[in-house]
């Protein structure tokens, strides 16, 4: 049985009044490929921001890797292994796709003093000392960066092929001296993928992948979202629209309908529940059109 | 390869005998070196401004007041020390080594100020930081303004002239080297990213805070070098000097040249610097000898004209984000 690297207990999170999400519980080991869907507003992409600490949650609690990562920061917790795409892109538009990608793909080596030792001192409570010992480093390599120390100069041109290769994966290398502003919008898709897969994460949450794609290339995704789990070992939680694609692929799925989770389970559990029929599909279930059949 | 042979701090050694070979030879031409470092102090501070305003993307306006903690840290300190000397070396040496020691602190001065100024108002954005910046500005201003130590409103006078065109070349050549470097490396490809889409930008392990603070200390330090630059070449320097046109003067060079275009910055400081001189000389060519003296009235009309018109013309600025190599370097643009 493999580790749990994403794990949300009881997580809820209210604004104002308003319970965004209540008692939301996920499990995420290496290799899972789950779904998240639920009508518009039912609070999925809220579910992201508060695993991904754009929110902090109001009760429960998050672990990624291991590590309660409340109230932690996000780029904090995309160190932990955990990265992400946006519903509405937010590449950085006007940087080459070759470059968004090297954005991601950070310095993984800390020179000075091992990142393993610093975690070690800020599980240990010692959090002044952990981030004194990260701005040394963080110093430390501005410094090789102004000198171009030959350390810096090879970590460069790892970086380099290491994104590159991302982009190949993607099916993207021949565009990768191109703005990313001006790619397709299906390409656009693709690069926020590579680019989150530069951060090396263990899980990887998808929000709406598959938006605004037509059919062949919907289809392609779905080959290409299961070639990346199994290539990089990767759990997947893939938030999607399209119920063919969702059916498709994932193993698990949870819905969602105004906050509160209403079912879990295989795709064929979840399309049989009726609680779910009628949050979901709401009139058009009476006609009994099967889920996923286009109007 | 080329670029290997530019590694380390290579280019600085190789620098320093051009740069005084370029010494000896300007020597008597007062006029140039003077010209020369005015541009050259402008030049930095646009470079330097342009790291935070151009490749980060937040929006400092109060640069002068940077440049005023370096211009006073630095000249105050030359003044103390201006009766001391290394007695084993010789007189020129002896200055130029007090001389690097006062641009050392009033740049370390100016980029502790930015570290202070950065830590809490750059969690805020936009405007809101603009205002925060300007109001540092005006501070820094005010505080010499009614400090004795500073000459109040009369400024420092006396400050040794040990400015050398070596010096000011040297720093706008290490400027320069700074910038381009931090372009090139993981670290200006975060400030772009923070550019770009600070969310985004977190979410992909960029520490967004700890990135704009940064680029605020080294902007800030290279501002706080150009201060004391101009503080030991300009006779006098006084609150006057470091006003919030002062501030905008440099702003204006960098929207002109293309925000995140470092050459940009370089290309149109050193013209927005010559222009009054320009004007002057094409002025003093006619009839009329007394236009040539109204030239700084009317240097703020013209600065604003041609702002109008690059808006109007081209809004990204006249190289836009990008550098000016990058017109030559082979690009597949368009590849189907």
């Amino acid at each position: 049985m493999s580790e749990v690297l994403l794990h949300a207990q009881k997580v809820s999170i209210q604004f104002g009044g308003l319970k965004a999400l209540c008692d939301f519980d996920l499990e995420i080991k290496s290799g899972d490929l789950k779904g998240l869907i639920g009508p518009n507003g039912a609070g999925k992409t809220t579910a992201f921001n508060v695993l991904t600490g754009v929110y902090r949650p109001t009760s429960g609690t998050v672990q990624v890797a291991g590590e309660v990562v409340n109230g932690r920061l996000p780029h904090q917790i995309n160190r932990l292994g955990l990265a992400r795409t946006f519903q509405n892109i937010r590449l950085f538009k006007s940087l080459s796709a070759l470059d968004n990608v090297k954005v991601a793909c950070l310095a993984e080596s800390h020179p000075l003093f091992r990142a393993s030792g610093i975690e070690a001192l800020r599980k240990s409570g010692q959090s002044f000392m952990a981030n004194g010992l990260d701005a040394l480093n963080n110093y430390y390599d501005w410094w090789r960066a102004l000198l171009l120390t030959p350390g810096f100069l090879r970590e460069e041109v790892n970086i380099e092929d290491r994104a590159l290769e991302l982009l190949s994966v993607m099916g993207l290398r021949h565009r990768a001296e191109e703005e990313a502003g001006s790619l397709p919008y299906g390409e656009q898709r693709r690069l926020e993928i590579a680019r989150a897969l530069g951060t090396r994460p263990k899980v990887l949450l998808l929000d709406e992948p598959a938006a605004g794609m037509n059919t062949k290339e919907k289809a392609e995704l779905m080959v290409l979202i299961r070639e990346l789990r199994d290539r990089f070992s990767l759990g997947i939680l893939v938030i999607e629209h399209d119920m063919k694609l969702v059916m498709g692929i994932c193993e698990q799925i949870t819905v969602l309908d105004h906050g509160e989770t209403i079912a879990y389970g295989t795709p064929e559990a979840v399309k049989k529940n009726p609680k779910v029929v009628e949050a979901y599909l709401g009139e058009a279930a009476k006609t009994d059109r099967p889920i996923g059949a286009t109007p | 390869m080329s670029k290997d042979a530019l590694k380390g701090p290579l280019p600085v050694i190789l620098a320093l005998p051009v740069l005084a070979l370029l010494q000896v030879t300007l020597q008597d031409h007062d006029f140039l070196i003077y010209l020369t470092s005015l541009v050259g102090v402008n030049v930095i501070l646009a470079v330097s401004l342009n790291i935070v305003n151009g490749m980060t993307g937040q929006f400092s306006i109060g640069h002068a007041g940077f440049m005023a903690v370096g211009a006073y840290s630095g000249g105050k300190l030359s003044l103390e020390m201006k009766d001391y000397a290394l007695s084993f070396l010789p007189h020129v040496v002896s200055d130029q080594i007090s001389f690097m020691l006062a641009i050392l602190v009033g740049g370390a001065a100016a980029a502790l100020c930015g570290f202070i100024v950065g830590l809490p108002s750059l969690r805020l954005k936009g405007d809101y930081l603009a205002i925060v910046t300007l109001g540092f500005g005006e501070i820094i201003r005010v505080i010499v303004q009614n400090t004795e130590a500073f000459g109040r409103a009369l400024g420092l006078s006396g400050i040794p002239q040990s400015s050398s065109l070596a010096m000011i070349l040297f720093w706008v050549f290490l400027t320069l080297l700074v910038a381009k470097r931090i372009a090139d490396s993981s670290h200006g490809r975060s400030l772009w990213a923070i550019r770009e889409d600070e969310i985004a930008a977190e979410a992909m392990g960029v520490n967004t805070t700890g990135y704009k603070v940064r680029a605020f200390v080294i902007s800030a330090f290279f501002a706080g070098v150009a201060g004391v630059l101009f503080a030991h070449f300009v006779p006098i320097i006084n609150p006057g000097s470091f006003t919030f046109v002062k501030s905008m003067e440099v702003v204006v060079m960098i929207v002109a040249g293309g925000l995140g275009s470092t050459t940009g910055s370089v290309v149109a400081a050193v013209f927005l610097t010559l222009l009054p001189e320009g004007l002057r000389s094409a002025f003093s060519r006619l009839d009329d000898p007394s236009l040539a003296q109204k030239v700084d009235q009317i240097r703020m009309p013209i600065y604003g004209l041609l702002l109008v018109a690059i808006m109007l013309l081209r809004p990204q600025g006249i190289f836009g984000t990008h550098e000016i190599w990058d017109r030559w370097k082979k690009k597949p643009k368009g590849a189907t």
